[in-house]
């Protein structure tokens, strides 16, 4: 007589067996979704401190200063600029959005970032990610003629750049900064591999500026920059994406725009008691223009109209900046 | 007497299937009430960490503030001096109101003789001006001292005044 016992399955069994599967997915589905959750909770914190932290490395009286960020852990910092919006602010200012991304050792390697921080007060002129542990920043003040924002420049530590043959404004300045990136040298052979080249005097460069155009053509786009007295925009235009940059200057002349009717309104309100400028009509008519550029290449005629309002100022003895 | 075997080993099985139903059921609020009591603890924290990230941002706003374009008195070389006369005209443009992430920024004259808010009829007797004002209870607001700087006329001379003032910042909230 054959034993039928050995090949009992009770039901008993066979609904402990699925239940324990589906509790035991389940809770392995949780913890996944849970550790994914954080991870985005920790990036979008991060992208928040990451803006807080520029806010102190922005210019005074004094300008460029280079400091340098440690994150604990490879991260990707993505760099979002919107020239427009749905709010009043963010018509008139557009927007700077920050988010971070963390590399990790469990799971998928690179998840998507954490929630963008949002700011309107930030111009953040580089690649749209930058990728490493450390990560060079410093900032210079804007000026057109007035002080109208702090640009900053953020780059990889691991991106190496080589200035060759640069102007001596350029190369006095980036000696006295010491960034550990950039190179400064006479000769193209001279770079170190794999660095970016920047040339001042060729078009042999990944990037290559044209001094007398003033234009930065990379990787095939060329954009367009003006002096402004600390060569902010030159700067921007190389360290920076070309669509960034060109989002950037139009969220700068914006800023520039609402400054100019700020100085106009004080103009007025400073003329009834004896102050008398006559500005307010070449500010009025300089926020019309700034507050519609749409390209770089706008920025020359800018650039004259600034240069006309900063003589006009400084001839006055009731200066309105 | 088979029949009454067979009804007996049903109702046997149908109540260890009932039994092991209710501890399904059981395990399963369990973890809902786990699930339910982490959430609000993570939400609670959540909630800590962001007020405090943005009243690290507005410590920092309130220290800078003073050099930003909007507020430097650009016609001097002055660290950490106010321009009155161009923060009057800020106030009237509606565009700077979500420009800084606050809740509440205003600029008060120490010692100033004349108490009320600053408007054009009354600048520059006045105690204070406010900028935004976007809630009621905007907490308890960081402060940091500056110098408040304006144009005074002297029949036909010109001067640049300056008073003790103090800038007054309150990060903003999260909206409910």
């Amino acid at each position: 007589m054959r034993n039928k016992k050995g090949f009992e399955f009770s039901f008993n069994w066979m609904f402990a067996l699925i239940v324990g599967t589906v509790i035991i997915f389940l809770a392995i589905y949780g913890t996944t979704q849970l550790i994914k959750q954080e991870r985005r909770t920790s990036d979008s914190e991060a992208g928040k401190q990451l803006g807080i932290i520029l806010n102190p490395l922005e210019t005074g009286i004094e300008s460029g200063k280079i400091s340098k960020i440690s994150f604990p852990l490879e991260t990707k910092v993505f760099n979002r600029c919107l020239n427009e919006g749905f709010s009043l602010g963010e018509r008139a200012f557009g927007i700077q959005e920050i988010s971070v991304a963390t590399k990790s050792g469990v799971g998928v390697e690179w998840e998507s970032p954490g929630a963008a921080s949002n700011f309107y007060n930030k111009y953040i002129f580089s690649s749209d990610v930058i990728e490493g542990k450390e990560m060079i920043v410093f900032s210079k003040p804007f000026l057109m003629p007035y002080k109208a924002a702090d640009v900053i420049y953020l780059i990889s530590k691991e991106e190496n750049y080589c200035f060759v043959n640069s102007p001596s404004d350029i190369e006095n300045e980036l000696r006295k900064l010491r960034p550990e990136n950039i190179n400064i040298s006479a000769d193209l052979k001279e770079c170190k591999k794999g660095s970016i080249r920047v040339c001042f005097d060729s078009s042999l460069c990944e990037i290559n500026v044209n001094l007398e155009a003033k234009s930065v053509k990379k990787y095939g786009k060329r954009i367009y920059y003006e002096d402004d007295k600390e060569n902010a925009l030159l700067y921007g235009a190389i360290f920076a994406d070309t669509d960034i940059y060109e989002c950037q200057i139009i969220r700068l002349m914006k800023r520039t725009s609402e400054l100019a009717s700020l100085y106009a309104a004080k103009s007025i309100s400073l003329g009834s008691k004896g102050c008398n400028s006559n500005l307010e009509q070449d500010l009025a008519y300089y926020s019309n223009v700034t507050g519609t550029l749409n390209k770089s290449n706008e920025l020359s005629n800018i650039m004259m109209l600034s240069d006309e309002i900063w003589r006009k100022n400084d001839a006055l003895s009731c200066k309105i900046f | 007497m088979m029949l009454y075997h067979v009804k007996s080993f049903n109702k046997k099985g149908q109540l260890k299937i009932q039994e092991m139903a209710f501890v399904l059921v059981a395990i399963l609020v369990f973890f809902a009430i786990v699930a339910l009591f982490y959430i609000s603890v993570r939400v609670q924290n959540l909630k800590g960490s962001v007020e405090e990230l943005r009243d690290d941002e507005a410590k920092t706003m309130v220290r800078k503030l003073a050099e930003s374009p909007e507020f430097s008195l650009s016609v001097e070389n002055c660290i950490n001096c106010v321009d009155f006369d161009k923060v009057l005209m800020l106030k009237e443009k509606a565009e700077y109101q979500s420009f800084y992430p606050l809740d509440y920024l205003a600029i008060k004259v120490m010692g100033a003789l004349k108490k009320g808010e600053c408007a054009r009829s009354n600048y520059p007797e006045c105690e204070s001006l406010t900028l935004i004002k976007k809630k009621e209870d905007f907490g308890t607001p960081i402060g940091a001292f500056v110098a408040l700087c304006r144009q005074e006329f002297f029949g036909q001379d010109r001067y640049i005044k300056c008073e003790l003032g103090k800038i007054y910042a309150s990060g903003e909230n999260i909206r409910k």
